[in-house]
């Protein structure tokens, strides 16, 4: 599945559009540390938080991941936007929490892989 | 090469990880791994983040030389107190502000000793922090392309297989007709060059002709200058090459001579374990970091003459002539280009034979033989690598305690065996030494600037879970091939084979000598 389409599945608005277009997310990692995403990080990566900073696009940027999941609704700041389109980022913010976030994700992935299968 | 140099500034997020970002293009540029990068972004982010986060200000400092990553950061800044305590997961006294930001989870030095291949800390409380890692660049192929000088021309090989037998540590493989060396294995002896009848093992190209510039100094071995002949000694052909109108023509042989001192110097020193074991042979020095690496403290601290060499001189421009792959290695491991700066041994003589055919021998300058000097304690001179290889294994088993100093060479007799000497190797050894020109005052012996280090293996995998799960598969196939490591199947040994086979260097119908061919264990 790729990111746009896990965003429409899930109900995320697409903040900033990812340069990594048609990017199947095969990992998926939810945290509100730094270091943890950092050590999770993978090409196919998504990662779910609540950090609406601008570290979590420079984490983004350095470990090449291709798309970044805000929750509750937060509104990125302009140093993240800005930061996410320089890069290429996919950066899409779900309206719920990051509990309800993961498990509309896991949903999503898991029905297109019933439906694969 | 200098990667990033740069200031970090303590408590600004905003522009946190920029170092970190320049490092990652700088290595993307070198075309290092992902998997290298990431690891690299991991520690670098890390450790840049420490300095915003703890600091007053810190220097970020990254190199990348022999194919490893060099990082050091230091810092202005509280300290830590207890670096191990630091080290423990968990453990932080970030501020409140950084612990909003997502920081201060405890992780980050446990996270940078995760990713790094070494990783030392020296903090002082008050003062501040020092933090250095390296990271390998290539980890399943360190040695990789560039590393080693023995280059495959797989259309000459007739695959008679005598390569596989003569590689003291098990680096070659001729699969489907086409000799493969092994870069994680290979140590640059030259071993298998020799016996390869085709010239389908070779010194790696390129490199470059003898073109005399008056820029130019020629640094030149001194089998180099004792292959002419009976007639031709040493001295003529020294004499020829400087008025051909290099700058200058530096014989190695003076630095051997001083490194010879030094390393008995050091042995007399009580410094190190003995036998202390010279690096005059770089193939050696390989060899110790790959298949002996208990024996790295007996290595005296010192280049080789020819890096040597690289290293002292005041030319302008250096250009050797080199005798083997690991000298070609060796020195390629600096800044030298091979298609400018290294001659391979033929190439010299193609250039100069003509000359010494031509002129009379009339102008030869004097020359003298030296004095052999025998100043304890005496060195036990060992060359041919299987023979190396033999008494490494002797001193792994405390079985020469009687001796001080090794001189170890790959090729035999020492610095004469090259495989591309044309002479016969003995005439020429002897020919070197019945008309040996003088030394040079010049001469020193230099300390190496980094540490020996064992060469890791090979990774079966990136990832820890399925490497284990090969090595699974690799032993039990070993198990069910016959075990008598025959060769016909283009591998050394049959343990050898089980891994191709894995790897997919080659098939399972590879085994030639089992009935029923050998089925994987499920």
């Amino acid at each position: 599945m790729t990111l746009e389409q896990l965003a429409d599945s899930i109900g995320a608005a697409v903040q900033t559009p990812g340069t990594g277009t048609g990017i199947d997310v095969d990992q998926v990692y939810a945290g509100d540390r730094i270091s943890d995403l950092l050590n999770a990080a993978g090409d196919h990566a998504l990662l779910v938080s609540n950090l609406a900073g601008g570290h979590l696009t420079r984490v983004a940027e350095l470990m090449d991941i291709p798309g970044i999941c805000l929750v509750q609704g937060q509104t990125p700041d302009a140093d993240m936007t800005a930061a996410a389109r320089g890069h290429g980022t996919l950066l899409m913010v779900s309206p719920v929490g990051l509990f309800e976030t993961c498990g509309r994700i896991y949903r999503a992935l898991s029905q297109r892989e019933a439906g694969q299968g | 090469m200098n990667a990033v140099a740069c200031t970090i500034q303590g408590g600004d997020y905003a522009h946190g990880g920029a170092a970190s970002q320049r490092l990652k293009e700088q290595l993307k540029k070198i075309g290092a791994e992902p998997a290298v990068i990431r690891r690299a972004m991991i520690a670098a982010y890390e450790a840049e983040m420490n300095v915003v986060i703890h600091a007053q200000r810190g220097e970020f400092r990254a190199r990348i030389e022999n194919g490893q990553l060099d990082v050091q950061v230091i810092d202005q800044g509280p300290g830590l107190p207890d670096v191990e305590q630091a080290l423990q997961p968990g453990y932080s006294t970030a501020s409140a502000r950084a612990r909003e930001l997502g920081f201060g989870a405890g992780m980050g030095l446990p996270n940078i000793r995760k990713a790094t291949d070494d990783l030392q800390i020296e903090s002082t409380p008050g003062e501040g922090t020092s933090l250095r890692f390296s990271i390998r660049l290539r980890p399943s192929a360190l040695y990789g392309e560039g590393r080693h000088s023995v280059q495959v021309f797989p259309e000459r090989c007739r695959s008679c297989f005598r390569c596989l037998r003569s590689c003291p540590t098990q680096a070659l493989r001729v699969h489907q007709g086409k000799p493969q060396v092994l870069d994680y294995l290979c140590v640059d002896c030259g071993a298998c060059q020799r016996v390869c009848p085709t010239g389908a093992l070779a010194l790696a190209e390129p490199h470059a002709q003898l073109t005399p510039a008056p820029d130019v100094t020629l640094v030149v071995p001194p089998a180099a200058l004792a292959q002419f002949g009976p007639g031709v000694p040493p001295q003529r052909v020294l004499d020829e090459l400087e008025a051909m109108g290099f700058a200058g023509v530096l014989v190695t042989a003076a630095w051997e001579e001083a490194l010879r001192a030094a390393v008995r110097e050091w042995a007399a020193g009580g410094n190190a374990p003995l036998p202390v074991i010279s690096p005059v042979c770089p193939a050696v020095v390989n060899l110790i970091e790959t298949r002996f690496p208990a024996l790295i403290p007996h290595l005296a601290p010192f280049l080789s003459p020819l890096e040597a060499i690289r290293e002292t001189t005041a030319a302008k421009r250096l250009v050797f002539v080199v005798a083997c792959p690991c000298q070609r290695s060796a020195l390629l491991a600096g800044t030298l280009q091979p298609d400018r700066d290294i001659i391979p041994l033929e190439n010299l003589r193609s250039a100069v034979a003509p000359r010494l055919a031509e002129q009379p021998a009339g102008a030869v300058r004097a020359f003298t033989t030296p004095q052999e000097v025998d100043t304890p304690p005496l060195p036990l001179v060992v060359s041919g690598i299987h023979e190396v290889a033999a008494l490494f294994e002797l001193i792994e088993n405390a079985q020469a305690p009687d001796i001080s100093v090794v001189e170890p060479y790959a090729c035999h007799p020492p610095g004469f065996g090259s495989p591309l000497l044309s002479a016969d190797p003995h005439l020429a050894a002897y020919r070197w030494r019945a008309a040996t020109p003088a030394g040079d005052a010049r001469a020193t012996a230099v300390r190496r600037p980094g540490d020996y280090r064992p060469r890791p293996g090979l990774r079966l995998d990136e990832d820890m879970a399925r490497a284990v799960r090969k090595l699974g598969r690799i032993d039990r196939l070993a198990r069910s091939l016959p075990g008598d490591n025959c060769g016909l199947c283009g591998a050394p040994t049959c343990a050898a084979l089980a891994e191709d086979i894995v790897l997919g260097r080659t098939t399972q119908e590879a085994c030639v000598r089992q009935p029923s061919r050998p089925k994987e264990a499920p």
